[in-house]
């Protein structure tokens, strides 16, 4: 036990320190109001106010802190992707993942694990190769490998995969990790909160007000804000906030499942992806396998969870780890993910002057939490698109422009 | 697990089925709107619409009224009627 905990045993009156300031009443003007204090929302927050001066930030949250997906994914945090532009901008967010801990000083129990994408498919390889080989010429620890270097990092894998698909080798990239996400929300709130950064739980954004083509404001539950600058950061809802200022994308809904086991005893050190399988797998650090599959079949627009899903995966693992029959199913969930067409994020500008977007995160938003939040903020604070992110702006779909990210996808959609 | 009650063949299980995406006339001409904003765009809100659904095991096609907000099946018709019943 700490010494601060101790400490409180004699103590009568406790109080920790309050992570965030909870204003009582909404203010009438703010510099940028940030819909959504998701990872994304708040990392963006911190960034206008460590790197641009901007403080005079309000963040607006329908439910609670972290709540939505920045709490539902399986935390897994990597940049082997396959286009360019992708690998350069996780890379980024890995490299911001590393010193964040001491940064936002909260312990992001942030665990470099190594990160196996099983491939049973000679087309699997392929695309495991060329993803190898563009991630090696931009500087990004990953390779091809075989049976023996697998079967070192993970003796428990049955790689005849109960003979249906046989593995043919894996893409290694040593620095895939996991970290706590509820810590990321969380350590990000605490310093944008610090910063002067207003957080506002429990308030809904109803309607966006613009004035000859520009943002003039923003209706919420509470009461109407002037902002002349207004970032949707939201996850689930994004065609729903667009529909307010009359603008369209190509996001479409769809749930995500995931799901946790009881707690069992450290063996599985590395992080296993299998796209033919549909599935990942990690050991949080509490002991529970963290375990996830590819999206619900259609869309919906709703967070209830499904026993196919559940069953489906458990079938697919039992391929894998035959020995995890025994282990029960503790808890399962599901968040709703905006989905693109080409599986790269909507970022940067709009048709409408002062509206950013931060969207289109679909099953791989995590991992991008702390460089969308840098980006988005430089991108706000200068009005031009961030360089890390032109290639995403929603401009791209009108212009046929597309960024084909779909082959680095974890797992088949 | 969920059950869709089809005609013709009866009660069958969601899995034995593929989503194949929302069911909308092609409009004549396209009105201002840029090939672009026809090709990509959706308007992914809650509400009902007509779906085509395939279901693997019999070849037929289907098309399912569904609230995409309440998931619920409003009514379930084959896409074309068979002319030999």
């Amino acid at each position: 036990m700490s010494l601060r905990l101790l400490k409180y045993a004699f103590i009568e009156d406790y109080a920790e320190p309050r992570y965030f300031n909870t204003p009582d009443s909404l203010g009438d003007s703010y510099d940028v109001v940030i819909i959504g204090a998701g990872g994304h929302g708040l990392a963006c927050a911190y960034y206008l106010a460590r790197d641009h001066g901007i403080h005079n930030v309000a963040v607006l949250e329908k439910g609670y802190i972290g709540g939505g997906n920045t709490g539902r994914n399986t935390t897994i945090i990597r940049s082997n992707y396959l286009t360019p532009e992708g690998v350069r901008f996780y890379d980024a967010s890995l490299s911001l993942f590393r010193d964040l801990s001491a940064e936002l000083e909260i312990n992001l129990f942030y665990s470099e694990r190594g990160h196996y994408t099983l491939a049973h498919s000679d087309a699997t390889l392929r695309t495991a190769r060329w993803r190898a080989e563009v991630n090696k010429h931009l500087g990004v620890d990953s390779e091809l490998v075989g049976e023996e270097h697998i079967a070192r990092a993970c003796p428990e894998l049955r790689q005849d995969c109960g003979g249906n698909h046989p593995i043919l080798g894996a893409l290694y990239h040593a620095p895939g990790a996991v970290a706590r996400h509820d810590a990321v929300a969380w350590g990000y709130g605490r310093k944008a909160s610090q910063a002067g950064v207003e957080i506002h739980q429990k308030t809904e954004v109803v309607g966006i007000e613009t004035q000859g083509g520009r943002v003039s404001g923003v209706v919420t539950n509470r009461g109407t804000i002037h902002t002349s600058t207004v970032l949707s950061a939201v996850a689930g809802h994004t065609p729903g906030v667009l529909k307010m200022l009359g603008l369209s994308s190509p996001i479409e809904i769809y749930p995500l499942q995931a799901c946790v086991t009881e707690p069992i005893k450290p063996w599985l050190d590395t992080i296993i992806v299998s796209g033919s399988l549909h599935l990942y797998i990690s050991q949080s650090s509490r002991g529970e396998m963290v375990m996830g599959a590819s999206l619900d079949p259609m869309e919906l627009h709703s967070r209830r969870s499904t026993f196919e899903f559940v069953s489906s995966l458990c079938d697919q693992v039992l391929d894998l780890f035959p020995f995890l029959s025994e282990v029960k199913i503790n808890r399962q969930w599901a968040g709703m993910v905006d989905m693109t067409p080409d599986f790269a994020p909507i970022m940067g500008t709009t048709p409408v002057a002062g509206f950013f977007l931060d969207a289109g995160w679909g099953t791989w938003g995590f991992k991008a939490t702390p460089i969308s939040g840098k980006t988005m903020a430089n991108t706000i604070a200068t009005g031009q698109n961030d360089e890390l992110i032109t290639s995403f702006n929603l401009s791209r779909f009108e212009d046929f422009q597309l960024v084909g990210e779909k082959g680095a996808a974890a797992v088949g959609h | 697990m969920k059950i869709i009650h089809c005609p013709v063949i009866g009660p069958r299980p969601l899995t034995e089925f593929t989503v194949v995406g929302v069911s909308a006339p092609e409009p004549e001409d396209l009105g201002g709107m840029s090939p672009g904003a026809w090709v990509f765009n959706r308007d992914s809100v809650p509400m009902e619409r007509t779906e085509w659904w395939y279901h693997g095991a019999t070849q037929l096609w289907f098309k399912v009224r569904r609230h995409t907000g309440a998931d619920r099946i409003v009514g379930v018709e084959l896409a074309r009627a068979n002319k030999n019943g």
